[in-house]
């Protein structure tokens, strides 16, 4: 487990990350969200123990990163932005060196090493050196250190950066499957990929916390702006005077007309309108042809977030 | 610690700065020998090691500038910094991994005196005397070339400015020569000096007021003994700038003698830059 109180990193008068606090439960996978330099890094390395907050604590498994470092630490496995792998050594060198000053007894090395080699699908590139490696490889061999010694605690700093698109769906399995028994914090600035694999997201800007939600809460809570696309066979007119008498519907634009078809975009506040217009449409006796919910995307809402922020800023 | 100590020493070897720094030592040590003892027939052997001292300088930073800088550059600082190790293991795994190149120099030069052992009388305790004494003095000048090394993250920089560094130690005793002896220099030299600390503290601490106050109570302290006790100020700047010749305190090992003092000397520099490396890489993660 997690505890972030109340962090604030300050660099002179700018503040790389200010007064955050959130808990990562065990188990749980965290998403960070997070626009590039909005203090993305700075926290994870904060968390890690890398650099030193201004104020505000960080408690890990109860141990505080400051005071008890080395309690802290050993519950914990990075990858940093950039992995931090040494391109002198093969990726089985670089991984005992790893198990070592994580003191991971020595027994238990070659065990440890062989599967987070297998986990990450390098175990046929052991004994290349890293220097020789594709970014591809280098990543997954700095996601295989972060694996090793089993730590309760997994942090990742854009584990998918620079990798193509097949890597980034073995990546995404990977870390999904150490989600069974990890606690995971991962940032990316793809949504997507926060989507695909975590059970919460925090949308951080300029420093500051704008959501801390479960991904299903935070579509849900965007759904001011719910979306229900419809196709109806009926005349356009008739249809909007038709789901405008509904009360939740807001407004309704007609997109497109073919063949008698139209196509319609029925927003509503909050609440899920499609029995209702079900109703409605069977009470006039028009055909529907087709009805879908459209929650928001992580990046619609990520976009919205920011330029609400950004405006009520103006305001004030 | 003995984990970065053995990749440390690993990558001295596979990345052959290892084998060349040893090299381009033995080849140093290999001419004055040469020409010294074999051609010039002294049975001295000391006279070798009190003469490569300008080279020695030289060679030092080639090994210790990417101590700390090449880490910090690539980031894989990262991974040993968030690692459950402490700092201080670290840097000291660091320091004997680089100290192991010199010990490796060193022990090869212990065979030399045994080679000229075999044409003549030689004086073996005074020739392992000086051995030892320039073991220590490499020890003390490593860990000085290793703060450097921390303090920047560009190891060309790291190797100028522990070169220069050196070069200034190198010539104290030099400079201490032309020195003026009364006291009215002797206050202001130390005035000076009083002052480059004040602003070295500022800069490190960020705080005019401490930096003000030790910088004000350490000036009228200066003043009142040179206004009550001017006699303080006797030879006071040659001995302080003596502290700073390392070339100073070998060359009593040169005579053969083993001064306890020296070894203390020497070995107190080599905590305090592995102490001082330590603060700087902390400090660097509360910036």
């Amino acid at each position: 487990m997690i505890e972030v109180s109340n962090l604030v990193k300050q660099y002179g008068d700018h503040y790389a990350v200010d007064h955050l606090s959130f808990t990562v439960e065990e188990g749980e996978v965290l998403g960070f969200l997070v626009p590039n330099g909005a203090g993305k890094s700075t926290t994870m390395n904060i968390i890690t123990g890398y650099i030193s907050a201004t104020e505000g604590t960080v408690t890990i498994n109860g141990h505080d990163i400051l005071d008890e470092p080395e309690e802290a630490k050993k519950c914990m496995g990075y990858l940093p932005e950039i992995p931090p792998v040494y391109p002198e050594m093969t990726v089985k060198e670089y991984l005992n060196f790893v198990a070592e000053i994580k003191g991971v007894k020595k027994e238990d090395r070659f065990d440890d090493v062989m599967n987070a080699m297998e986990m990450t699908k390098i175990t046929n590139y052991q004994n290349r050196l890293i220097r020789h490696l594709s970014k591809g490889y280098r990543q997954r061999t700095g996601i295989a250190g972060a694996m090793i010694g089993n730590p309760d605690i997994i942090i990742l700093d854009e584990p998918t950066v620079g990798l193509d698109p097949s890597q980034i769906i073995e990546v995404r399995d990977l870390i999904r499957s150490l989600a069974k028994d990890h606690t995971i914090i991962l940032s990316s600035h793809i949504m997507q990929e926060i989507s695909a694999v975590c059970d919460r997201v925090l949308i951080i800007n300029k420093g500051k916390m704008i959501v801390n939600d479960s991904i299903k809460d935070l579509s849900k809570k965007m759904s001011g702006s719910n979306r229900l696309e419809l196709k109806l066979k009926a005349d356009a007119e008739e249809a909007k005077q038709m789901l405008l008498a509904i009360d939740e519907v807001e407004s309704v634009d007609v997109v497109s007309k073919e063949d008698g078809i139209i196509d319609l975009h029925v927003y509503s506040q909050d609440t899920d309108v499609r029995e209702k217009v079900f109703l409605a449409c069977a009470a006039t006796k028009t055909p529907i042809y087709g009805m879908s919910l459209i929650e928001m995307t992580l990046e619609e809402i990520f976009i919205k977030l920011i330029a609400n922020m950004e405006k009520e800023k103006e305001e004030a | 610690m003995l984990a970065v100590y053995k990749k440390e020493l690993r990558s001295y070897f596979t990345s052959m700065i290892g084998f060349v720094f040893i090299a381009l030592f033995l080849v140093v040590v290999g001419i004055y020998f040469t020409s010294y003892n074999l051609v010039a027939g002294y049975a001295n052997f000391d006279y070798v090691l009190q003469s490569i001292g300008l080279l020695f300088i030289i060679l030092i930073p080639t090994v210790t500038m990417r101590m700390i800088a090449e880490e910090t550059k690539s980031k894989t600082d990262q991974l040993l910094y968030t690692s459950p190790l402490t700092i201080e293991k670290i840097v000291l795994g660091k320091y004997l991994a680089v100290y192991t190149l010199f010990l490796i120099v060193v022990a090869i030069i212990c065979f030399y005196p045994l080679i000229l052992g075999q044409f003549g009388v030689i004086d073996y305790p005074l020739a392992y005397a000086n051995i030892f004494g320039f073991a220590l003095m490499g020890a003390a000048y490593m860990a000085i070339g290793m703060f450097i090394s921390s303090t920047t993250e560009n190891q060309m920089i790291a190797a100028v400015l522990s070169f220069l560094v050196f070069l200034i130690t190198y010539l104290m005793s030099y400079i201490v020569q032309v020195v003026p002896g009364d006291h009215l220099s002797a206050w202001i030299i130390f005035s000076v000096v009083n002052l480059l600390i004040a602003v070295v503290l500022y800069t490190s601490l960020k705080n005019i007021n401490v930096a003000l106050i030790f910088a004000g109570v350490v000036e009228v302290i200066l003043t009142v003994i040179y206004v009550i006790k001017p006699s303080f100020y006797d030879g006071a700047v040659v001995k302080f700038l003596n502290w700073f010749s390392l070339f100073e305190r070998y060359k009593a090992f040169g005579l053969g003698i083993i001064d306890f003092g020296s070894v203390i000397y020497y070995l107190s520099l080599v905590f305090l830059f592995w102490f001082l490396t330590v603060q700087t890489i902390k400090k660097r993660r509360w910036n």
